[in-house]
């Protein structure tokens, strides 16, 4: 009873971040904003959806699998972020290099 | 239904509103959204592995956590690139 329960809040708060995420995407305006929800998504919500399965499974073989699907999530999404935000700003500047005008406001 | 197959379909219907910015948006907006896709799609399959009973399935999003973390950099180099 307490292990379905546990379950149902740990799925609800991950789907609804999940949601959060998908919905943030749509709405932000600029590619950076939007990069902030993308790479949001796999944290919070994948780790409750994770702490689910393990409620249910424990450190069986598909725990085990759950846990590598989400880390390698966790682990290579910032570096999908970063690669994104440098052709953002390629596209946007033509190269990565601070502008006159930003290193004029970053003193 | 169980609540880990109600979670997937959920999941399942976050992808609307990235569709809608990979139709409408600029291409590297939809490269953003496309990520998001890739993080949706192993969590849905996470939950309907563990939904419909099937441990064994949960190979997929194992292999899906590592192509499309791959396949988001390589349209971001070629859209950063090229277009």
């Amino acid at each position: 009873m307490t292990e379905n329960l546990l379950v149902d809040v740990l799925l609800g708060v991950g789907v609804a971040a999940e949601l959060v995420c998908s919905v943030g995407v749509l709405v932000m305006r600029t590619t950076y904003d939007r990069l902030h929800y993308s790479g949001a998504g796999s944290t919070v919500g994948a780790f409750c959806i994770l702490a689910a399965l393990l409620v249910r499974e424990g450190l069986s073989s598909g725990g085990l699998q759950g846990i590598a699907a989400v880390g390698l999530l966790f682990l290579l999404g910032p570096v999908v972020v970063t690669a994104t935000a440098r052709a953002a700003r390629r596209i946007e500047h033509g190269d990565l290099e601070p502008t006159a005008e930003e290193l004029e406001r970053g003193r | 239904m169980n609540a880990f197959t109600v979670a997937a379909t959920v999941l399942l219907a976050c992808f609307v509103p990235c569709g809608i910015v990979i139709v409408r948006g600029r291409p590297i907006d939809g490269v953003v959204a496309l990520q998001l896709c890739g993080t949706l799609t192993v969590l849905a399959l996470i939950c309907m592995a563990e939904g419909f009973h099937r441990t064994t399935y949960l190979d997929v999003p194992v292999v899906a956590a590592v192509l499309s973390p791959i396949s988001g950099i390589v349209f971001a180099r070629f859209i950063g690139r090229w277009l």
